[in-house]
């Protein structure tokens, strides 16, 4: 695995493309597409629903391969990856967040979050992981039991106790109301500043992108600007 | 458009449709093929029984005038009787060592073929008009042996040695399963064949002029309730002249065992397919549940559209009905395929003229019509669901699914000691207590399968061990024609080859209590007697005392008595003397009602000093041929046989059969398991999309994602497994229950090893699953799950 030091970026994207070939149409859902993440950044990815975001997300996660170009972790080629070094890659690297939380529900909060300890060398106690995200009290509470705020921090815990380098976050508080949003965005802003995780959200909601330290937008599958962010907001000053 | 509808539900569904399909194939293919093939043997054995004047009843005697045949024939309720010889003699082959038992039997020189018990020729022309000397062979001995017509065959007769020539080769009604009697367990042609030699040189030769020592006969169409009351004046016509033994057809050994394989295929034929489809209901019951509850936003928009209940619910049976006909279709062909097998092995014990070979068109349409009905039932219960919920209710998604505890939780030690993997399996298990029980019921039904038929398998050999090794102890016996004194013991030690011998006699009798009577033979055996030991079913020895009989247990339960009560004994020979004989003992018996006694006893209960009619022999291997030679020559002997020759014999017959029929019982068992099983996991899999996903994306392989669901199907494995021994174990004696009669009794024998067996079965079923399981869940597309909205 490559390793990323702070000269070299964590993250490159050269001239990626991914073309969905949809019966006898073909969409190019990310067009030509350069992108440079350094270690310790909060970036958040801004576009309306289909402008290929997603698509984006998925080609960093190593979920998805690029038609054209290449994405770089590191000096790691992803591309040039075969399946289960792609596993392994997630398995190692990175820490994941879901719109709709995906907790398994037929497993109590701290076996959620043991799903994802145990599958790496030197994780977080899954105990230790829900105290990061206030959760410690509710540990033995089934997904059903929780509300969605506590849900998605059980996700947060969950992707924590891998000890990530990356965190990818897809619409985060995207099923949550204000309240519980900027709770949840509060807890990826300190992990951020407090522990130096590299994090990209990706969302529709420009309200979200001024915490970020960058803001990349993206149209149509192009990225259209990328700014740096020189005053973020604390999460708590988030509305909508 | 809702059968455009059907067709592409039917279409997506395909897979786990496949295992559904799978399992109703195998019912409805069984039933097709038992059902065909009971029918064929049925039409077979009827055709048979009229074109040939199968008897209704046989008389053995020691000798009679033919006056009495026609004494009989006057009888109110019978239509024809006649009179013939059978002698049983040793036959000497040249290419064979061994003596060889042939049972000649006295035919009419033309117009054999109209006779009672008429003989069917397969090969050859039949009697010369000039030549006495011809004899017409059953066939399956001629074809063990590769003689042909015009071959010789040498006898010994009334101690002179004849020469015969073949003539033909023949079946008949009375040998459609060719055994000597009711001992035999199974055809041994090669040590056994008939002779048909021309009664007029067969009543010189054997010194039977205008005499006969059988008597055959067929009543009056109607007259079968009467038949056993005809029989008991035919013995007292008789009585003068020796009864041994009169039997009505449904005691006729050939008769008999294909009675009850004509009968056991028929119970089959529904057993078989109603498990099958029964499970395949089940089976088909969560997957339209399961179906019905994912198209829940499409069944209530229909129903906002205005479509009406019915239409909705027809639209859902006609699913169930496609795969019930599918599985019918599928079935049909299985089935006769498995049919024409089956046949080719029934031709190798069972010899007709000609089998009424036939598809059976109404069986084919039962086997679709049965399936579809199941099919639709299973259907049924899914499709009703939806139909309660008001269309805008239906046209919200489900709710998600609720976590929670479940009872296994509470034994916190062990809980903990798990894995989360193991942890999401149990739960997974338990949350869902229909889709388990099936699986469980399923895996329960396939493993009692493999069990009972391996059980039956351990106890076939079992009884053989038992009789072969353990009760027959010796290595040759031979059978003498009349009785012998000591003298002729001493000449049987003399044989070459021979180490020890012992006395055998056997006196034909009745045995009485009250109302209730047997026609048994008692076995005589010497005081310090070691080549036949009676023992139990667990092998320890029974004692034989100086006095009273040693009887088999299911002949004391027949007669109502037990050790210590009198009974009256009256033989079938010398004097027929009745005497009071007192029950010393009861020992077990698998085969035939045997009943022991003590020689000199036995022999003074008809009347004699020390009597013996037939020798068993120890044998040096190395001599084999010499004694044979010697054995040969032996004017008296009458039946000779080698204990391991016919073991292997029965082997060879039994093993060919049983192996076909637990190879189609894993196969089908394999079905069920595998069908049920497969269903199961494609719906969790289905229903676990967004967890499958969630874990890939946190870089779980398919491997381990497919681990959770080889965790769900063992445990449901292990508790169908936990349920089949007791299931199997209840069926097996069923089954030997029904087994249990006069002329056979199953020994039950249930070794670890079968467990072990079943199991390991059962396991190898489940990792074939788990391969197909991996595949789907490496094939599932996780990034399209991740989008699955809530």
């Amino acid at each position: 695995m490559g390793q990323a030091t702070d000269n070299t970026p964590l993250i490159r994207i050269e001239h990626a493309g991914r073309v969905f070939r949809m019966g006898e149409v073909e969409v190019a859902a990310v067009a030509d597409a350069d992108l440079s993440i350094a270690p310790g950044e909060l970036i958040v990815v801004l576009g309306p629903s289909g402008s290929g975001k997603s698509t984006l997300l998925n080609l960093i996660g190593a979920m998805d391969r690029p038609t054209s170009g290449r994405v770089l972790y590191g000096n790691l080629d992803l591309t040039a990856q075969s399946e289960p070094a792609l596993t392994d890659f997630r398995r190692r690297k990175l820490g994941f967040i879901f719109q709709f939380y995906n907790l398994v529900p037929t497993l109590t909060a701290r076996e959620n979050v043991q799903v994802a300890s145990e599958l790496v060398r030197g994780a977080l106690d899954p105990l230790e992981a829900l105290g990061l995200v206030g959760l410690a009290d509710r540990a033995e509470h089934f997904p059903a039991q929780l509300s969605g705020g506590e849900q998605q921090r059980v996700a947060i815990a969950r992707a924590l106790a891998k000890k990530p380098e990356l965190l990818l976050a897809d619409e985060p508080t995207g099923a949550l109301d204000l309240e519980m949003a900027r709770e949840v965005l509060g807890l990826i802003q300190r992990l951020n500043r407090e522990r130096g995780l590299t994090t990209l959200i990706i969302t529709h909601n420009p309200a979200i992108a001024r915490i970020a330290s960058r803001i990349i937008r993206i149209v149509s599958g192009h990225i259209a600007e990328s700014r740096v962010n020189d005053q973020p907001i604390a999460a708590h000053d988030v509305s909508w | 458009m809702l059968a455009r509808k059907t067709r592409r539900d039917l279409r997506r569904n395909a897979g786990i449709l496949l295992g559904v399909v799978a399992i109703i194939a195998v019912g409805a293919g069984s039933m097709v093929a038992l059902g065909t093939a009971q029918r064929i043997l049925e039409a077979s054995q009827q055709a048979y029984y009229r074109d040939y004047r199968f008897a209704d009843f046989w008389v053995d005697l020691k000798k009679a005038p033919l006056t009495v045949v026609d004494q009989i024939a006057r009888l109110p309720g019978v239509a024809r009787v006649e009179g013939r010889v059978v002698y049983d003699v040793i036959l000497d082959l040249p290419d064979v060592d061994q003596p060889l038992i042939g049972r000649l039997m006295s035919a009419p020189q033309t117009h054999f073929r109209d006779t009672i018990n008429g003989v069917c020729l397969v090969r050859g022309s039949g009697f010369s008009a000039d030549r006495t000397n011809e004899v017409i062979l059953s066939d399956t001995f001629a074809r063990a042996h590769d003689l042909q017509p015009g071959d010789r065959i040498a006898l010994i007769l009334n101690r002179k040695r004849e020469s015969f020539v073949i003539v033909g080769t023949a079946i008949s009604p009375e040998y459609v399963y060719m055994v000597r009697g009711d001992g035999d367990l199974a055809p041994d042609p090669e040590h056994f064949g008939i002779l048909y030699i021309r009664a007029d040189y067969a009543r010189d030769v054997l010194n039977f002029q205008d005499a006969c020592n059988q008597i055959v006969g067929r009543i009056v169409p109607g007259e079968e309730p009467r038949l056993e009351a005809l029989l008991d004046r035919i013995e007292r016509l008789c009585a003068p002249y020796g009864v041994f033994a009169a039997r009505p057809r449904a005691r006729q050994a050939s008769h008999r065992f294909l009675s009850d394989e004509i009968r056991s295929l028929g119970v089959t034929a529904v057993v078989m397919p109603a498990i099958f489809l029964g499970v395949a209901a089940l089976v088909l019951n969560v997957l339209m549940g399961r179906v019905t509850q994912r198209q829940r936003t499409v069944i209530g928009t229909l129903k906002a559209l205005g479509y009406s209940n019915r239409q909705v619910l027809r639209h859902f049976l006609l699913f169930g009905l496609w795969v019930g006909l599918a599985g019918g279709v599928a079935g049909g062909v299985i089935g006769l395929l498995l049919a024409s097998g089956m046949m080719s092995i029934y031709r190798t014990f069972f010899q007709f003229p000609r089998y009424v070979t036939h598809v059976y068109p109404d069986l084919l349409l039962f086997g679709v019509a049965v399936s579809a009905t199941f099919a639709v039932l299973g259907a049924l219960k899914g499709a009703w669901r939806v139909l309660e919920l008001q269309p805008a209710e239906a046209m919200r998604p489900q709710p998600p699914e609720r976590g929670g505890a479940i009872y296994l939780e509470r034994v916190r030690g062990l809980w903990q000691r798990l894995s989360f993997r193991s942890h999401m399996a149990l739960r997974a298990t338990m949350r869902h207590p229909g889709r388990t029980a099936t699986g469980v019921i399923a895996m329960a039904l396939s493993a009692a399968m493999i069990y009972l038929t391996l059980v039956f398998y351990d106890s076939t050999y079992y009884l053989l061990d038992y009789q072969f090794d353990a009760v027959a102890r010796s290595d040759a016996d031979i059978g003498m024609r009349d009785d012998a004194s000591r003298a002729a013991l001493r000449e049987a030690e003399r044989l070459p080859g021979v180490d020890a011998a012992e006395p055998v006699l056997g006196v034909a009798c009745h045995l009485r209590h009250g109302w209730r009577e047997r026609r048994v033979v008692v076995t005589g055996l010497a005081a310090d007697h070691r080549l036949t030991i009676p023992r139990n079913a667990d092998l320890t020895p029974v004692v034989i005392p100086p006095e009273g009989l040693v009887l088999t247990r299911k002949l004391a339960e027949l007669l109502g008595v037990g050790p210590g009560d009198e009974l009256t004994f009256t033989p079938v020979r010398g004097r027929r003397e009745t005497r009071r004989v007192r029950v010393a003992a009861t020992v077990d018996s698998f085969l035939g009602l045997t009943c022991y006694a003590d020689e000199r006893y036995l022999s003074g209960l008809v009347g004699e000093a020390l009597a013996m009619n037939g020798v068993q022999l120890a044998v040096n291997p190395a001599k084999r041929t010499a004694l044979f030679r010697a054995v040969k020559e032996l004017p008296n002997a009458q039946g000779f046989s080698m204990q391991q020759d016919a073991r292997h014999g029965i082997e060879k017959t039994l093993t060919q059969s049983m192996a076909a029929s637990l190879g189609i019982t894993i196969l089908f068992a394999a079905v069920i398991a595998f069908g049920s099983m497969l269903n199961n996991s494609l719906i969790e899999i289905g229903d676990r999309l967004r967890e499958i996903s969630t874990m890939r994306v946190l870089g779980y392989a398919s491997r381990e994602v497919a681990g959770i669901f080889l965790r769900q199907n063992v445990i449901i494995a292990a508790a169908g497994l936990a349920l089949s021994f007791p299931l199997g174990y209840v069926l097996a004696r069923i089954v030997a229950h029904a087994y249990d009669t006069e002329l056979f009794r199953m020994p039950l024998v249930f070794r670890p090893w079968t467990a072990l067996t079943t199991a390991g079965l059962a396991l190898s079923f489940v990792l074939v699953a788990q391969v197909l399981v991996y595949r789907a869940v490496a094939r599932t597309d996780w990034l399209e799950g991740l989008k699955v909205k809530e």
